[in-house]
């Protein structure tokens, strides 16, 4: 029960804190992050769960699909996705 | 005969098709829309086993998370908003008397409604922390899979929406869902009493499992992510059954960092998984069952920690692509189960990997596994790993 109280408060804790962090940053995205590149975006990240892909690893049609599939897997945002993907397939000629 | 009557019955669809007077054919996607791309991968182990006080034993394809196998994803962008994504695996079984094991591990189909809504649909495995669908393949750096995962949410048929949103200098990502939940083992042996099975996809009573994860990157260069998930299934138990209204609560928390002290490059990876299954202590008549239920409290906890270091940025190519990674962690079952334990189960592992490419991993790996009043295994696994 002791275990259980503390994991409830923990988690609880954490909703609240990022809910706070999420509340205090706002709703506007600032230039600083509008005006990321999409390579910018590639370096920053595809490395947080695997090593960034060279852009001719793929075609340009592999990497539409590829881009989808990373969308729903990692949850990136829409500008994100369509950011990289465009870097991807321009810097893969 | 055969072939005479297949082409009457295609004959008037071959012309129908061949009629090049401007027919309009209803429903057929936009020319080139439709794009197809098959991923995958192939892996093996070879492991040896020391047990304190028995002999080594030496085994290919022995692990039971890496055994031999091929898992193959085919990805199918069928419009600008419509994506299917799917994932089978054929592995070899490393259980006695060997065999095939062929699974569907996901199917799913994703509608973008906005930017920041996907609808999603199938048999997937939901956000549940990080490890398990998305740190589980060549993504693991650690070799080896960790002890405590494992034991929250599974793969299962249902529906959800997901999607990501940035916040000001954050970036917040969330997933709700509807699924058909987990199902209540009820064996009268004891041996797998009270563990619960996912991926059914015939639900065996009127209620669905709810959850979700909210993650968060507070940091503008997505270096840190955070996130914590939940799946409540208020009855895991047959309908009409008396153990129909058993519930199972599931929760996980993880971390995933990085940061580049240049050329090093170092990762923070953790996950915290707890599920309980309530009620199940109650039912102790065997005369009103005929099955006989063990009393115990119905828990379990997990979680892993690990470290790892590269020194990515070195000019030497043969430097740069190794990486040293390590690993701890625990598994805690409930007591009194007959697949319980009485202590909790330690995993401590180190793990030096060679990438091939960015996406073919050759690891070593050293796992010391120790519980209270067990003998202490070791073992050491050479894995291989090639995604394509």
């Amino acid at each position: 029960m002791k275990t259980m109280v503390n994991i409830k408060t923990v988690l609880y804790t954490l909703v609240i804190g990022i809910s706070s962090i999420v509340i205090i940053n706002g709703c506007k995205t600032p230039e600083a992050i509008r005006g990321k590149s999409g390579a910018q975006l590639w370096g920053e990240n595809c490395i947080r769960c695997h090593n960034s892909p060279a852009p001719n690893t793929f075609s340009d049609d592999q990497w539409d699909v590829a881009a989808e599939h990373m969308r729903q897997k990692a949850i990136l945002t829409d500008v994100e996705i369509t950011k990289i993907r465009d870097f991807l397939k321009t810097a893969n000629k | 005969m055969g072939i005479a009557f297949a082409v009457a019955y295609l004959a008037p669809r071959v012309n129908a098709q061949t009629d090049s007077t401007g027919a309009v054919v209803h429903n057929s996607p936009l020319g080139g829309s439709e794009k197809f791309l098959l991923a995958g991968e192939v892996f093996t182990t070879w492991q040896t086993t020391k047990i304190h006080g028995l002999p080594a034993t030496n085994s290919f394809g022995n692990d039971p998370d890496y055994p031999m196998g091929l898992m193959l994803m085919p990805l199918v962008k069928l419009t600008d908003r419509l994506f299917l994504d799917a994932q089978m695996q054929v592995s070899a079984n490393p259980g006695p008397g060997g065999g095939t094991d062929v699974g569907l591990n996901e199917a799913i189909i994703y509608y973008r409604l906005t930017p920041e809504i996907n609808l999603f649909a199938g048999d997937f495995q939901p956000r549940a922390g990080l490890y398990e669908g998305i740190l589980d393949d060549f993504t693991n750096r650690y070799g080896s899979a960790p002890i405590g995962m494992g034991i929250s949410t599974l793969s299962e048929p249902g529906i959800g929406v997901q999607g990501g949103i940035q916040l000001g200098y954050s970036k917040l990502l969330y997933q709700l869902f509807v699924a058909n939940g987990p199902q209540l083992v009820v064996d009268s042996t004891g041996a797998q009493n009270g563990q619960l099975n996912y991926g059914n996809y015939s639900d065996n009573n009127n209620n669905k499992a709810v959850g979700g994860e909210i993650g968060l990157l507070p940091f503008s260069n997505s270096t840190l992510e955070l996130g914590v998930s939940g799946q409540y299934t208020p009855h895991t138990g047959n309908a009409g059954s008396p153990l129909e209204n058993i519930s199972n609560t599931t929760y996980a928390a993880y971390i995933n960092y990085y940061h580049v002290f240049n050329p090093l490059m170092i990762r923070l990876q953790g996950q915290y998984e707890y599920a309980q299954t309530k009620g199940y202590n109650l039912y102790t008549n065997a005369s009103d069952t005929a099955i006989l239920i063990s009393k115990f409290t119905n828990q379990m906890s997990g979680w892993f920690g690990g470290v790892t270091f590269r020194l990515s940025g070195s000019s030497n190519t043969f430097i740069s692509n190794l990486e040293l990674a390590g690993r701890v962690g625990q598994l805690t079952l409930p007591q009194g189960a007959v697949w319980g334990a009485t202590h909790p189960e330690n995993q401590t592992t180190i793990c030096l990997t060679y990438w091939l490419t960015w996406k073919t991993p050759l690891n070593l790996v050293y796992d010391i596994y120790t519980q209270s009043g067990s003998p202490t295994q070791t073992v050491f696994t050479v894995r291989g790993m090639w995604f394509f």
